[in-house]
């Protein structure tokens, strides 16, 4: 199955209005459809007329607001991703649907009754990004003071996942030799599972985004796709062969595992008119938007100061929210090199998350792609829009048949379920 | 008068996704005002259904696509953050068309699948609920229902003054907010509630007044007809008897249970027709006013 499926696979992140922090001011942008319906609908075809594998939402814990403040220039359309994907199952029959759970903050029973719901309206198509919860506010909203310890996240989000697994396996009548084990242990005390009605791969899809020691360690251990930050192919390339080691260590076959490292973009016809496109949308992020944006990243409200000064690194690290230490190796460099709160917050604001941009034509990407693919650096890409809907529209019309064409990319879906389109084989 | 309904998977798994999928369209076509996600005894009591209808609803929504679709939820097992922000987009993606029905009943299954620590005696139980109930209602008020903007030319999205941390606390729930989503167009959800369920418990019933209540008729006769909706639950047999009670004033509409209750909302569609669906929102349409929001400073203009 892995040949027809093609040797590159293409996953959508579909977060908010798009990639850039500006994008949502952009005049094909459309930040008030990402209320409704009918644009969910919409792209949801798009992408399963492209021969994606999956679409991906993310997902917080928290709403946004540094010391008290939400932003007021920052797009937060954060709508809830089981109901979005939800909605696209209704009108979609392949393409696979993938809602970002964290194990930190909920219950086995309740995310895997959602997985079940998922799975079952879609018939087999639900994947689950498995990630635990960092931010430092978001145990407020479950009323804890605090987060777990680093390493106790990994090992309840193991436990978790092996809790989920055996209320799946219990419903789906597959044998469960260690269900005892799974649901009573240091975390859970669960005296029974819950009857769910079955559908096609009775479960989701398990993916990760591994990046710590502890991260990668658990991603090699159960993830069926790895999402990861890949700027060049050869930190794409050393990721790659990092996780395929630890999983070979594991006793899993790494084949069995999609490396999809992620890529943002802005297209055009031209180069010229791509960066230009790019520097645009990099102008609609404001000042003002900018200095949200850092805020947000170390929960310290910094529109209070004056944005043509350097950052007050003592009295910003005594009363941010994130740790301190963390902050203070962040924002140094710019305190050194004598940047003011503006100029340091403009240069955060661009490369938003660490990911790989790409700006140029759709024959450039299309290259682009294929020296990752042959370079072994990764299987595909989550790819992230600038801006919604337009830059997907221009993939999906430009790129996706440049790739068919170099038979890199699937023309037809080769099963109907999710893990069909990873050709990750059937989990043990 | 409106015609309420609950609609669940079948038992049988092979043809489950096609039956529910088949029983939506033709609740569509019947014109039912309420469907709910529950699963129904057949002594006629509530709860939560195998399929999680949290999840379950915005897909089905697209079928059922006038009714109120309401959710039928374990009380005293969700949390009010997961709650609050799924059922606000859901109420977003559907225009306002969403319920939620918090259920006691059929609570032991949950307890089992969540841990001892859910375990509850009888007494904590409708404190549990009615506390869940306003934690998460808080968390729908930490945003004002005009926040957004959205004005590119600008640069405004929201007015930072008008979402806010609400630091809710209950004796079972604590949630600091603000949610990670805005108000719903509804301002909250309808709160739907099955008098026979809360009062089942310990005889206490719930502190929190329902949008829209489903009971018996000596239940619906304790009900402030004034801002609320009083759906008279009846199956086959008790039918005429609640249509008259109905034209008597002492109900707004049926909840049709048993084994054929889509053939008797057919059957009374065709008797009182439907009254004509204006209003922005579901809240709107049944004449339901905007909840207040407490936590909302308006600035004096």
């Amino acid at each position: 199955m892995s040949r027809e499926n093609g040797r590159l696979h293409l996953w959508a992140f579909l977060q908010g209005i798009g990639f850039f922090p500006g994008g949502w001011r952009e005049e094909k942008a459309t930040p008030d459809a990402v209320f409704q319906r009918s644009y969910y609908e919409r792209i949801a075809r798009l992408v399963e007329d492209a021969r994606f594998d999956a679409i991906v939402f993310g997902d917080q814990l928290q709403g946004r607001d540094a010391a008290g403040r939400t932003p007021g220039r920052l797009a937060i359309p954060t709508l809830d991703p089981f109901t979005l994907l939800a909605v696209m199952a209704g009108v979609t029959s392949r393409v696979g649907l993938v809602a970002t759970v964290s194990t930190t903050y909920n219950e086995p029973a309740e995310v895997a009754a959602k997985f079940a719901a998922l799975n079952f309206v879609s018939q087999g198509r639900a994947g689950w990004n498995i990630v635990t919860t960092v931010h430092p506010n978001s145990p407020w909203n479950f009323g804890e003071p605090e987060l777990l310890e680093k390493s106790a996240r990994y090992a309840r989000a193991q436990a978790f996942v092996d809790a989920a697994d055996a209320f799946w396996r219990q419903a789906a009548g597959l044998p469960a030799a260690n269900a005892a084990d799974a649901l009573r242990n240091q975390w859970f005390d669960i005296a029974g599972t819950l009857d769910f009605p079955t559908s096609p791969q009775y479960r989701p899809v398990l993916v990760q985004a591994g990046q710590s020691p502890d991260g990668r360690n658990f991603a090699a251990q159960s993830a069926e796709a790895i999402f990861c930050p890949a700027p060049t192919i050869d930190a794409g390339r050393a990721y790659r062969d990092d996780i395929h080691e630890r999983a070979r260590a594991l006793g899993r076959d790494p084949s069995k595992m999609l490396i999809m490292p992620g890529l943002a973009f802005i297209l055009a016809d031209t180069e010229e008119e791509a960066q230009r496109k790019h520097r645009h949308v990099l102008e609609l992020a404001d000042d003002q938007l900018c200095i949200e944006y850092l805020s947000e990243s170390i929960g310290y409200d910094l529109t209070r100061l004056p944005a043509n000064q350097p950052f007050p690194l003592d009295e910003i690290c005594a009363a941010c929210e994130f740790p301190a230490e963390d902050v203070r190796r962040m924002l140094t460099p710019a305190v050194e090199a004598g940047l003011s709160i503006a100029d340091a917050c403009r240069d955060y604001a661009r490369k938003p998350r660490g990911h790989a941009i790409f700006v140029g034509t759709p024959e450039q990407m299309a290259d682009r792609m294929e020296t990752w693919i042959d370079a072994g650096a990764c299987d595909g890409f989550t790819l992230q829009p600038g801006y919604m809907p337009s830059e997907l529209e221009l993939f999906c019309a430009h790129v996706t048949p440049l790739l068919q064409r170099r038979g890199l990319l699937r023309r037809e879906y080769q099963g109907p379920t999710l893990r069909d389109h990873l050709a990750a084989g059937s989990p043990a | 008068m409106y015609l309420s309904i609950s609609i669940d998977v079948s038992p049988r798994d092979g043809a489950a996704f096609a039956q529910l999928a088949q029983q939506a369209d033709r609740i569509e076509q019947a014109g039912a005002d309420f469907v709910l996600l529950a699963h129904e005894t057949g002594a006629g009591t509530l709860e939560p259904g195998r399929l999680e209808a949290v999840v379950t609803l915005p897909w089905i929504a697209r079928r059922l696509a006038t009714p109120v679709v309401v959710a039928a939820l374990p009380a005293v097992h969700s949390v009010p953050f997961h709650i609050a922000r799924a059922l606000s987009a859901a109420d977003f993606l559907t225009a306002g068309r969403v319920g939620w029905l918090p259920l006691l009943q059929g609570g032991a299954r949950f307890d089992a699948a969540y841990g001892d620590a859910y375990h509850l005696p009888p007494g904590d139980r409708v404190a549990k609920h009615d506390d869940f109930i306003r934690a998460t209602r808080a968390l729908w008020d930490s945003w004002d229902q005009d926040a957004l903007i959205l004005n590119k030319d600008s640069g405004a999205y929201l007015d930072s003054a008008k979402v806010r941390r609400v630091d809710y606390r209950g004796p079972f729930f604590a949630t600091m907010g603000p949610l990670n989503a805005a108000r719903p167009p509804q301002g909250h959800p309808l709160l739907v509630r099955d008098l026979d369920d809360v009062a089942g418990d310990d005889g206490a019933g719930s502190a929190i007044p329902a949008d829209v209540v489903l009971g018996g008729a000596d239940r619906l006769a304790g009900v402030e007809a004034r801002g609320t909706v009083r759906l008279l639950k009846v199956t086959a047999a008790t039918l005429e008897q609640g249509e008259a009670l109905v034209r008597d004033g002492k109900a707004d509409g049926l909840h049709v249970a048993g084994p054929d209750a889509i053939e008797r909302v057919e059957a009374l569609r065709r008797r009182h027709t439907r009254r004509p669906v204006t209003g922005a929102t579901a809240r709107a349409r049944l004449g339901l006013a905007m909840p207040a929001n407490p936590y909302s400073k308006k600035v004096p203009a």
